[in-house]
């Protein structure tokens, strides 16, 4: 894409020689405002990393090319880019140059190369990479404590309490007290990137949708506009608004459902079932107006293929909002919930910018980013412009925070889609070009949505005929679930983990995709 | 906990009767497809086949071969030939015996 | 492949026996093997208001140990095998299978290096339900068909669409 195009659409690329990455990045990660939003890699001659860097200008990625397997060590100047640091290593087996320890984070333990451990498991089937394995596999997680003395280790899940999806805690404790955490979400790895490449972006739509499917709409957004990017083409304006009514939806029901999952940690079943009955209703309109309760399907690279019932959406979502707000309102009058949520999973602003959080996370914590409000020109398709959102933030960073900033937001939402109604939607496509996918977008690019977890990022790398050479989807827990241990660690106790986990509302679908 | 109380008696009870008797919700979820064997041609079976994102559709000689639990209902088979593909509006599909979910529809469109 | 005379009636007594012993209470244990989330957040609904399967004599049971009914949801990602077995296993008998979902049911996924693409590959499977997601609802009949309580309806769809002009085609 030229680079006004790219100027035009919020998101500038630059090229980096890797002898100037370390410099740059310490740059950019000093500059008043800028974030480090994502960190991937993609296969070539040599593998090319990436840094998108969130600006308060737009987005910037910079590209470098890396000859051998070590580049600068990126997440010391940035610790926001370790887990990527990590995941990087296992798909293309390139490193920091410090040779600092990285942590097995996305594959499961049998995907090394095929090779017998003497007395030790028989070897596994070899997993695909996105680009070569590494030469030497990565350590085995140590969490960065001293387990001696009176900590002990142990491990919980992956299969966990009925209903919730499979995750393995390794929880480090002195009894009651929560020392560490840490996750593995490698028993849901699909290996979705992977399967995106050789297809269309119609084809990989319904893969894309499905890697968080909690948050379909805003990841298939996300996916959607990087293809529209990558072909230079853009939603029509009543499209872009269909898709802002499904946003909004998602948010609602999700914020619904994190509101049930905290009555349910803190053990208030009346509480739980109130927001089950307003989640229910959500869902319902959902189907009612766009024919799907999770709202699968209405968005298409281009535009939308649904456009939503608007007289149903108009007589039924206040009725369904009402129950969540007269659920809320009881919830905060009742001083044993709200009791059990103040002071409890603190984060700070500080931890969460260091971490790169996004979402109601760091909104809680005060930062006041959200990427409706990314910048953007109209002719990107960005439904926003012109309905500018009201960020929701609080101060405290805990998980009262984060539920107050919920609330607000299911609000602010409401008042959205009342306001996309007013000014029309249309299930339109724009139509994407098959070939000459070069010349016309530049062949890749960058798209975001925010979805109830937080920004979704995703960047596609489309070939001649319009077919996915490198597709990556960073959905909101990619990034959250970092500041998961930071947030159960220290005066937390074990039953404020699911407090926590609730308020922070995240899945594993969608860190291990 | 009064206040608790007093809101769900106010609220009132909002559980289904199903099984026992129909829910009114079931009319907007999305279903599987039927088909149109007289406006199914081999041409637009094979356009069916291709475009099923889930590998629910199959084409032997003159039968769409439909495995029902393959099938996400997402629509795409309708978007592609409407005259041939209607919603079966059904939603209980559960089953004990496998085979029972692969549905055999004629291709009477050519003749 | 369609069932043996013999298969059909070891079903059929398995059925009933089932019935019998499940019929009024049935505990639930659910088991998630790679899914988008979705899934779980249906069968989180059927203890909702709305739903409420304690009153059809349905309860969740975290412990496999007291688990009559596993409830598997996800396409079988491989690094999962060996916690789907062990959940399997630590279940006493008389125990009953069910698949839920497209991913769980062969859809979606095709098999691959990542994942078997069926639930069908690890575990034997007793009862499917179809659906992306299954809603309470088709949860509520699934369960119902797998307890016996309730006639199964697919045998007898053909998702052939009746010709509006005249009869069934």
């Amino acid at each position: 894409m030229t680079t006004e195009a790219q100027a035009a659409q919020g998101t500038v690329t630059k090229t980096v020689p890797a002898a100037d990455l370390e410099r740059v990045t310490a740059d950019l990660a000093k500059t008043p405002g800028a974030r480090l939003a994502d960190m991937f890699a993609s296969d070539g001659e040599v593998p090319t990393l990436r840094l998108v860097w969130a600006l308060e200008s737009g987005y910037l990625v910079t590209e470098t090319e890396i000859e051998g397997d070590q580049y600068p060590a990126l997440s010391d100047v940035a610790p926001a880019a370790f887990v990527e640091e990590c995941e990087i290593y296992e798909q293309f087996g390139i490193r920091p140059v410090t040779g600092k320890p990285l942590n097995r984070l996305m594959l499961p333990p049998h995907a090394g190369p095929a090779r017998g451990v003497p007395g030790g498991r028989p070897p596994g089937p070899t997993l695909p990479r996105l680009g070569h394995p590494p030469a030497r596999p990565p350590e085995d997680v140590h969490a960065p404590h001293t387990v001696g003395g009176q900590a002990f280790e142990f491990p919980f899940g992956p299969v966990r309490q009925v209903g919730a999806e499979s995750l393995y805690y390794g929880l480090v404790t002195s009894g009651e007290e929560v020392v560490d955490v840490y996750l593995f979400t490698w028993h849901k790895h699909r290996g979705v990137e992977w399967r995106l490449r050789g297809r269309t972006p119609g084809q990989a739509m319904f893969f894309a949708e499905r890697a968080e499917g909690l948050s379909a709409v805003a990841v298939g957004w996300a996916f959607a506009a990087a293809a529209e990017a990558a072909l230079g083409v853009a939603p029509p304006p009543a499209a872009g608004r269909t898709r802002a009514v499904a946003l909004e939806l998602e948010r609602l029901y999700n914020h619904a459902a994190a509101t049930a999952a905290l009555c349910q940690a803190t053990g208030l079943t009346v509480g739980q079932s109130a927001a089950e009955i307003a989640l229910e209703r959500l869902l319902r309109v959902n189907a009612a107006a766009f024919g799907h309760r999770y709202l699968f399907g209405v968005v298409e690279p281009g535009g939308a293929t649904r456009t939503p019932d608007t007289d149903v959406l108009r007589r039924d979502l206040p009725g369904a909002y009402g129950e969540l707000r007269r659920a809320a309102d009881a919830l905060l009058g009742t001083n044993s919930f709200v009791d059990r949520l103040e002071a409890c999973g603190i984060l700070t602003a500080e931890q969460a910018r260091r971490l790169g959080l996004v979402g109601p996370v760091a909104r809680a914590t005060g930062i006041a980013a959200d990427a409706r409000l990314n910048a953007s020109a109209p002719q990107n398709g960005n439904p926003y412009v012109g309905h500018p959102v009201m960020v929701a933030t609080a101060e405290d960073g805990d998980v009262f925070a984060r539920f107050q900033v919920m609330l607000a937001e299911a609000a602010e939402s409401v008042r959205l889609i009342g306001e996309f109604l007013d000014a029309g939607t249309a299930a339109e496509c724009a139509a994407l070009p098959v070939k000459g996918a070069a010349e016309a977008g530049g062949g890749s690019g960058l798209g975001w949505a925010e979805s109830s977890r937080g920004e979704v990022l995703a960047w596609v790398a489309l070939d001649e005929d319009g077919r996915i050479t490198r597709a990556r989807l960073r959905p909101g827990s990619v990034r959250n679930w970092r500041g998961f241990d930071d947030a159960c660690r220290s005066q937390n106790v074990f039953t404020d983990i699911p407090i926590i986990e609730a308020s922070f509302w995240l899945t594993a679908a969608g860190m291990a995709r | 906990m009064p206040l608790w109380f007093a809101r769900g008696l106010r609220r009132g009870v909002v559980t289904t009767r199903y099984p026992a008797r129909p829910d009114e919700s079931a009319a907007s979820l999305p279903t599987p497809p039927a088909f149109r064997p007289d406006r199914l041609t081999r041409e637009a079976a094979d356009r069916l086949v291709a475009v099923c994102p889930s590998r629910a559709l199959e084409r032997r000689d003159d039968l769409l071969v439909f495995d029902v639990g393959a099938c996400t209902a997402c629509g795409r088979c309708a978007r592609a030939a409407p005259s041939a593909v209607n919603a079966s509006e059904e939603f209980e599909l559960a089953t004990t015996d496998r085979s029972a979910l692969i549905k055999k529809i004629p291709i009477r469109g050519d003749a | 492949m369609s069932p043996s005379q013999d298969e059909t009636e070891t079903a059929r007594r398995l059925r009933e026996a089932i019935a019998r012993q499940f019929g009024r209470s049935l505990h639930i244990r659910t088991l998630d093997t790679g899914s988008c989330a979705v899934c779980e957040q249906e069968i989180r609904l059927l203890s909702a208001p709305h739903y409420d399967l304690h009153r059809l004599g349905f309860f969740f049971t975290p412990a496999p140990r007291h688990a009559d009914l596993l409830l598997v949801t996800g396409p079988a990602i491989r690094a999962f095998d060996v916690a789907a077995r062990k959940t399997y296993e630590a279940m006493p008998g008389p125990k009953v299978v069910v698949a839920t979902g497209a991913c769980a049911l062969g859809g979606v996924y095709p098999a691959d290096p990542f994942v078997h693409g069926n639930v069908g590959e690890v575990l034997p499977i007793d009862v499917w339900i179809p659906g992306c997601p299954p809603s309470p609802l088709a949860l509520l009949q699934g369960l119902g068909v797998a307890v016996g309580r309730l006639a199964e309806k697919t045998p007898g769809l053909t998702f052939i669409a009746a010709d509006p002009m005249g009869s069934e085609t």
